[in-house]
């Protein structure tokens, strides 16, 4: 049992990320923008289908087409945010409703150019590692790895670097730092193009481990945003420490209770956490 | 304008309008026998309902292109109808109305979904006697025979009973030595039959039986597979869309699950992760790729499939054509030539019930209206030795 | 005229539509129009006229409709006290849900959130509680409301008798929320909608407000979980789904939120559509994505707002 449970620990670690990456992405929309962007799932299947793409259907290597990918994806997002979120900022509800039906023509697209019949992207690191006590699949570690450097550069990113700071600065005082000349404008549009960059990398790296539905991003937004909120949105950090929080909780809970309550863990999290502590787990340094 | 452009236009819009009314009443019309489709093609849940699809679409051409058929002395093409479900059940509603209400078709196929069964079968009821629905549902096989279904006939084999492939796998899996067997299933209406069908089977050959579930749409099992490993099973026994069994099967093996056991999927999970199994046990229609080679009829399909659709054969998905699916359309147009007519419906169902068909599958309905057709069991071994073995019951 | 004459004559010639036009096929998406009309109405009333995004109102739909049926499974009453009998426990639920969600001053967007994860937790109980509801197969319903008239009780039966029952039922639910709306309660729903912190500071108790409006709307919804349940004659956890939050959310929208009716005229064209044009199903999915961005962006009064020319002053 204990063997179990320390596997899961590990394992809910690593499906963590996948959920931080994601809400990393809800939590730095969120704090320029002022919005939800709901179909951040449904570029992460953007981005998993253009990576399955180009590896299995066009040939070219992984490592290689996984840049690619987030290219697309952020390409895609640079055009969401021209003719839709450019005119939703800040109005949460009319950002939530517009990048919900945004999911649905993502989604119908990706139907349209691939069909319904399930894509499996060729094993790229099959075999485990393992520790004795329990295994952890070989790709699945690099995807942890991965994303864990993505968060922490992101992290990095923002507390030292200009243009980081800048975007600290906006988030707390959106005047002062226009006058402080910010190009605000570039830093909204930069910022949503950021995240819907890391959502296609979540989708790319996704298509090395499980088979592509296109509606593969929706329990991923709907946990994301879950894992966002239950750290505190606003937090870098805190959206990683949301999704490991979130994923370990699923994990280890499937050992004791049934895998057919799986999702109801991050809905009770968002729950109680919006109402007894809505600045999250790790506060809001916003 | 001038009175000369007036009468220009009024001589270019006559034209038109003869041209048109010339065009719809063609010379020698021949009268159209319609068919219905209603099934998932898009959507979660669509796997049964795409095949079917195509299969459909196909029949109909083939029989058309060769210039139709020939009941009672008259002649007839066949015209489908085939509205996509989304497997909801409000939906298929409206579309079963209209086929019956407003296109007056006799003849539908589907649906294979039971929620969307469920939904349109206190509709269908009151049609009775008036027309004939051919769907795969597994909750179709409990209405069989019951007042006021007469309508009914189940295109799919049944698990259970004598002529079922699930107490003939069990009982080949019970000689094989097993003696724990977990059950992974999507938490949803197939799933619970599934359970209620095997669980008592497992049961009678004295097979202990452990069942987990899950939500539709779920990819990462790795936590559940962890734990069902702990409790050391002899065979898993998954989830029934290749949607879910490439996960499942992937995530297993690297957990140490490396038997499995299936009643229904592809053999493409199989095969992908070849070199981590040991065995992959699992019924299906016809395993097409040796069927292609051996029988002359299979070839001829696969051939035609490439050349109307005009891409690849899809082999994971070709055995379910054995459902309200290409040989059905070929089936129909026979009993009504036995039967001598195209609408009197219950002459039409008698002759169905009366003979056997041999196209891609032999195929006859039971006295209930249950199907019963040649299957086979295909055991994937480790590196990708393939044992099929053919049934064919009586 | 008479304002009531003109709201007469306004439905009269739907009352007649069935005497004229035999199609069954038509008739019956007006049913389902009618009985989605009366979930997107009532739902137009936490959404549209008090500015609060529930994504609760599946679930209340949904939940009625189990309880309708269990109920008269259970304790044999007839359909008319099952329904009661769902509408009261679905008030409660409301209740309980608002008075969490407004106690804690949920704002708008956190409000969408908190309310889209009880009505989740709502539907994996219903999928998962077995025993009680039979799961994800669904239940088929085999009991029939039944009219009384003198002479006799007649089941309601066919899609005529459908026809009626729900276009009474929809004008009744209509004329409880135009009357909700031009009380002194709809004012209170408007300020709240307007600013809900300014309606504080004027001595409005937002709170309670707030709650009778999610509880009334929710009430609706349940009197159309119980009607539409027993016109398909099948209910399934489906009915809870996130899909059909937001299809009603569609239904507001695209109807136009500004008016008590306009909700209707977007049932209409959700309903309708997929079989009045023949799209394939992705195009489907695409159109009823873009009516959701086109709604927001460039038509924010709706269907309706296109043809009304006075601007509404609740």
């Amino acid at each position: 049992m204990l063997q179990l449970v320390v596997g899961q620990l590990l394992n809910g670690v690593i499906i963590g990320t996948l959920y931080g990456i994601i809400a990393l992405g809800v939590t730095l929309t969120f704090g320029i923008t002022g919005i939800v962007n709901f179909a951040l799932g449904a570029f992460m299947a953007i981005g998993a289908y253009v990576g399955w793409y180009l590896t299995d259907g066009l040939g070219i290597a992984y490592p290689a087409a996984i840049p690619l990918a987030v290219c697309a994806t952020a390409l895609m997002g640079l055009l969401a945010d021209q003719t839709l979120f450019r005119f939703t900022r800040n109005n949460l509800i009319n950002g939530l409703i517009v990048s919900i039906g945004l999911i649905s023509v993502i989604e119908s697209v990706l139907l349209m150019l691939w069909t319904t019949t399930p894509k499996n992207m060729h094993y790229v690191l099959p075999g485990v590692i393992d520790f004795g006590w329990f295994i952890v699949p070989r790709m699945k570690g690099v995807v942890f790895l991965v994303l864990l450097a993505v968060i922490l550069a992101t992290y990095a990113a923002l507390t030292r670097t200009w243009t980081g700071r800048a975007a600290y600065a906006y988030a707390q005082a959106p005047e002062a730092a226009l006058l402080m000349g910010v190009r605000t404008r570039l830093l909204e549009t930069g910022v949503v193009v950021y995240s819907t960059a890391l959502a296609g990398l979540g989708g790319a790296l996704y298509a090395s481990l499980y088979s592509l539905e296109v509606s593969l991003g929706s329990s991923y937004i709907l946990k994301g945003v879950e894992a966002a909120i239950l750290a505190g949105i606003g937090s870098v950090m805190g959206s990683l420490m949301g999704g490991i929080l979130l994923g370990v909780t699923e994990a280890v809970g499937s050992i004791f209770f049934p895998q057919a309550y799986r999702d109801a863990y991050g809905l009770v999290f968002l729950v109680l956490v919006l109402l007894f502590r809505p600045a999250g787990l790790f506060g809001a340094r916003r | 304008m001038g009175k000369s452009q007036h009468c220009r236009i009024a001589l270019g819009a006559g034209a038109a309008l003869a041209v048109l009314a010339l065009a719809a009443f063609p010379a020698a019309a021949q009268e159209a026998v319609k068919i219905g489709e209603i099934e998932a093609q898009t959507g979660a849940l669509n796997t049964y309902g795409w095949m079917s699809s195509q299969g459909m679409r196909m029949a109909v051409e083939e029989i058309n292109k060769a210039g139709g058929f020939e009941v009672a002395g008259k002649k007839y093409t066949l015209e489908l109808t085939a509205p996509d479900t989304q497997g909801n059940p409000q939906q298929a509603l409206i579309e079963l109305k209209k086929m019956l209400e407003e296109e007056h078709v006799r003849y539908v196929f589907g649906p294979f979904l039971t929620n969307v069964y469920k939904g349109i079968e206190p509709y269908a009821d009151g049609f009775d006697g008036k027309f004939l629905m051919i769907g795969g549902a597994t909750a179709i096989h409990f209405d069989l025979g019951k007042p006021q279904h007469g309508y009914l006939l189940r295109s799919w084999n049944w698990d259970a009973g004598d002529a079922g492939f699930g107490s003939l796998m069990v009982a080949n899996l019970k000689e094989r030595g097993a003696k724990k067997v977990a059950m992974l299933m999507q938490n949803d209406a197939f799933g619970h039959v599934a359970r209620d069908i095997y669980a008592p089977l497992f049961a009678k050959e004295g097979i202990e039986f452990h069942e987990e579930w899950f939500e539709p749409g779920t990819t990462d099992f790795s936590s559940v597979l962890a734990k069902i490993a702990a409790w050391k099973p002899d065979y898993l026994f998954p989830g029934y869309t290749d949607a879910v069994l490439y996960d499942i099967v992937r995530q297993a093996t690297e957990v140490g699950l490396t038997r499995f056991w299936l009643v229904r999927g592809s053999l493409g999970p199989g095969l992908k992760n070849k070199d981590a199994v040991d065995d992959y046990i699992i019924y299906i229609p016809k395993y097409f790729e040796e069927a292609e080679a051996s029988e002359a009829k299979v070839k001829k399909f696969v051939a035609d499939y490439k050349a109307f659709y005009k891409k690849d054969f899809p082999y994971d998905q070709a055995p379910l054509c054995s459902s309200s699916c290409y040989d059905h359309v070929f089936m129909l147009v026979e009993a009504m030539k036995k039967a001598g007519s195209v609408d009197d419906v219950a002459k039409v169902r008698a002759a169905l019930l009366g003979f056997t068909y041999e196209g891609l599958w032999k195929i006859r309905y039971d006295s209930t209206g249950e199907e019963v057709f040649n299957f086979d069991v295909v055991d994937i071994k480790k590196g990708g030795t393939i044992a099929v073995t053919h049934f064919a019951p009586k | 005229m008479k304002p009531a004459m003109k709201v007469v004559l306004a439905w009269l010639p739907l009352f007649l539509v069935p005497l004229v036009l035999h199609n069954e096929v038509v008739l019956t998406i007006l049913v389902f129009t009618f009985i989605l009309g009366i979930l997107a109405v009532s739902f137009n009333l936490i959404f549209g006229y008090t500015g609060q995004l529930s994504m609760f109102h599946a679930a209340a739909f949904g939940i009625a409709a189990y309880a309708t049926h269990l109920s008269m499974a259970h304790l044999g009453v007839s359909f008319w006290i099952g329904m009661a009998l769902a509408v009261l426990v679905v008030s409660a639920l409301s209740l309980v849900v608002g008075t969490i969600c407004f106690r804690f001053k949920l704002k708008e967007f956190y409000f969408a959130i908190v309310t889209l994860a009880f009505s989740e937790m709502a539907r994996l109980v219903i999928l998962n509680w077995g025993s009680f509801t039979n799961g994800s197969l669904g239940i088929n319903l085999n009991s029939k409301p039944t009219l009384w008239l003198p002479g006799g009780s007649i089941p309601v039966e066919g899609t005529r008798m459908w026809y009626y029952l729900s276009l009474t039922a929809l004008i009744a639910t209509v004329a409880v929320v135009t009357r909700v709306v031009h009380s002194w309660m709809g004012r209170a729903f408007a300020a709240i909608r307007i600013n809900d912190e300014l309606a504080d500071t004027l001595g409005i108790d937002v709170f309670r407000y707030k709650l009778v409006s999610f509880a009334i709307g929710n009430a609706g919804a349940a009197v159309a979980g119980a009607l539409y349940a027993f016109y398909l004659s099948y209910i399934e956890p489906g009915y809870l789904s996130i899909e059909q939050s937001l299809a009603i959310v569609a239904m507001a929208l695209l109807g136009g939120r500004d008016w008590v009716v306009g909700p209707i005229v977007g049932a209409l064209i959700l309903t309708a559509l997929p079989h009045v044009i023949e799209l394939s199903a992705e195009a489907r999915i695409l159109v009823y994505g873009l009516i959701l961005i086109v709604t927001i962006l460039a038509l924010p009064r709706g269907i309706a707002g296109v043809f009304a020319r006075r601007r509404r002053v609740l």
